[in-house]
């Protein structure tokens, strides 16, 4: 099985307040195989959407190496980006044009000709169930629908590495089977997923295998079903672990610790 | 596909959004005319047509036009645009895509050209009745509205800089602010060579007056190479250096 996405020591430093750097990312070594869904999976600030941004090009690397589709990302950018796909945590989209506009220009940007683009929008607007609403202007959206315009946008150049942070972070239980749905015909059809969730249930549902990260670096790496029996190993459970309770051991945190931070989130 | 390519077609998003928010671009219109009137209305008495040699017999609002041109090509709002670009995602969506770095810094300032064609050429049609003529003739009106809207765009390229670094569309509006004192350092209201002598350093040393220079020769005179020469150089350079610095912050930008 070929790899789609390699990183080795992959590390991303910023220089902080009064001039002291912050490891955001610390050393991570990553392997995922062509045609799998991935999850990755964090605490808030863990460096997930960190890893995404350089995996994508979005961000420099500070050492280490990353290859997508067997292309480095930091030699080679512009190629890198053609084997790309991104939906990042906001869905990106330019709220005054329609979402044919946007999609017809995303066409145009990845190097297709006019009719090549026509057609293309059209399909995956279909695919997306938009074309009702394809000649509105984006702002007239709701979240669902604009999470379903943005996954459209990431696939206009059929692209063999999808990436998607958090792809469904505040939309309501309807749009998320949708987007779920989405992720699975994306996946049938070969592509691979590198899939950001907070979500626990999400990456039960659609990864083959996940990665935890915390505090930038990866701490458990297997499938759903190999991480939950160890676990139940280690801890001599009588019965599997939920991905939740694999989540908190990984990472140390307690429910009331989890909590106490929500809680101090929406204080 | 070129760069060319590629930054027509973000002009052409860039375009299709200011038609799509035209209120955007009232401010551009109404301020610098309110300033042409007002400072034609204060000043005007001073300096009659006939007894004034540096009006070459126009009348004072030909002399003032080249002011309101220069302060409505700071009210490009590529920039602003950009930060709203930013703040929504759409931003980093177009930086992966496979297009040039340039193409993206162009893209906009495709459209701020377009804008201000328009918006110099009806500046300009709205002071003929102020007893304005262009008497460079046809060439001289063509040579004044590319070198006002090029220096609407320039200046849209270093307040894309200032969105670049900032993220921010307070930083960003509070940025164009920049461009006033730069205006006012200028022979605004007479020609350098009558300006107190500290006014004068100040004004020699500040680029813009070679624009506005360029820009009110073209209206008050026959074409003078000179001046205009000056003023396309002043504009070229500036514009590299506005390009070349973008380019640079966007290709390091994370």
């Amino acid at each position: 099985m070929s790899l789609a996405i390699e990183a080795h020591q992959l590390v991303k430093r910023y220089s902080g307040r009064g001039g002291s750097a912050v490891e955001a990312v610390r050393g991570v070594d990553l392997e995922v195989e062509s045609g799998e869904v991935f999850g990755f999976l964090g605490p808030n600030g863990a460096g997930k959407s960190t890893m995404v941004r350089m995996l994508t090009t979005l961000m420099s690397i500070t050492s280490g190496t990353a290859l997508v589709a067997g292309i480095d990302v930091t030699a080679a950018p512009d190629r890198a980006r053609q084997q790309i796909g991104v939906a990042l945590q906001d869905a990106g989209l330019d709220p005054r044009q329609t979402g044919r506009e946007l999609l017809t220009l995303q066409c145009r940007l990845f190097g297709q000709t006019s009719g090549a683009a026509a057609a293309r929008t059209s399909e995956l607007l279909a695919l997306v169930d938009l074309e009702d609403a394809a000649d509105r202007r984006v702002k007239t959206y709701s979240g669902g629908m604009k999470r379903r315009l943005d996954l459209a946008s990431a696939l206009v150049h059929e692209p063999s590495v999808l990436f998607l942070d958090e792809p469904t972070t505040g939309l309501d239980p309807a749009s998320r089977l949708t987007v779920w749905d989405e992720m699975r015909r994306i996946n049938s059809r070969g592509t691979t997923v590198f899939l950001t969730t907070q979500y626990l249930e999400e990456a039960d549902q659609l990864c083959d295998r996940l990665a935890i990260i915390d505090e930038g670096r990866i701490i458990r790496e297997g499938t759903p079903i190999e991480l939950k029996k160890d676990l139940r190993r280690r801890k001599k459970l009588r019965s599997d672990p939920t991905l939740d309770e694999v989540f908190l051991d990984a990472t140390g945190r307690s429910r009331e610790r989890v909590a106490g931070e929500v809680q101090e989130v929406s204080a | 596909m070129s760069t060319v390519a590629q930054s027509w077609m973000l002009g052409k998003r860039a375009l299709r959004e200011a038609t799509r928010t035209p209120d955007s671009s009232i401010p551009t219109l109404f301020i610098p005319l309110f300033f042409l009137i007002v400072n034609v209305g204060q000043v005007a008495e001073v300096f009659p047509s006939q007894e004034t040699a540096f009006l070459f017999g126009q009348s004072y609002a030909a002399f003032q036009l080249p002011s309101s041109l220069l302060l409505a090509a700071s009210f490009g709002s590529a920039a602003l645009y950009l930060v709203e670009d930013i703040e929504g995602g759409y931003f980093d969506k177009l930086r992966a895509t496979p297009i040039s770095r340039t193409a993206i810094v162009l893209g906009r300032l495709t459209a701020e050209a377009a804008k201000g064609v328009l918006i110099t050429i009806v500046l300009v049609l709205i002071s003929l009745p102020f007893g304005v003529h262009i008497e460079s003739g046809p060439l001289g009106w063509v040579l004044l509205v590319v070198l006002a809207a090029s220096w609407g765009v320039v200046f849209s390229g270093f307040m894309q800089i200032l969105a670049l670094k900032t993220r921010s569309a307070a930083a960003t509006n509070s940025g164009s602010l920049i461009f006033f004192p730069l205006l006012f350092l200028t022979p605004n209201f007479v020609p350098r060579n009558m300006l107190a002598r500290p006014m004068e350093i100040a004004a020699t040393v500040n680029p813009v007056t070679y624009i506005m220079e360029g820009l009110r020769s073209l209206v008050l005179q026959d074409i003078q190479w000179g001046p205009v020469g000056t003023a396309y150089a002043v504009v070229a350079g500036a514009g590299i250096i506005a390009v070349f610095l973008n380019v640079r912050t966007i290709r390091n930008y994370d």
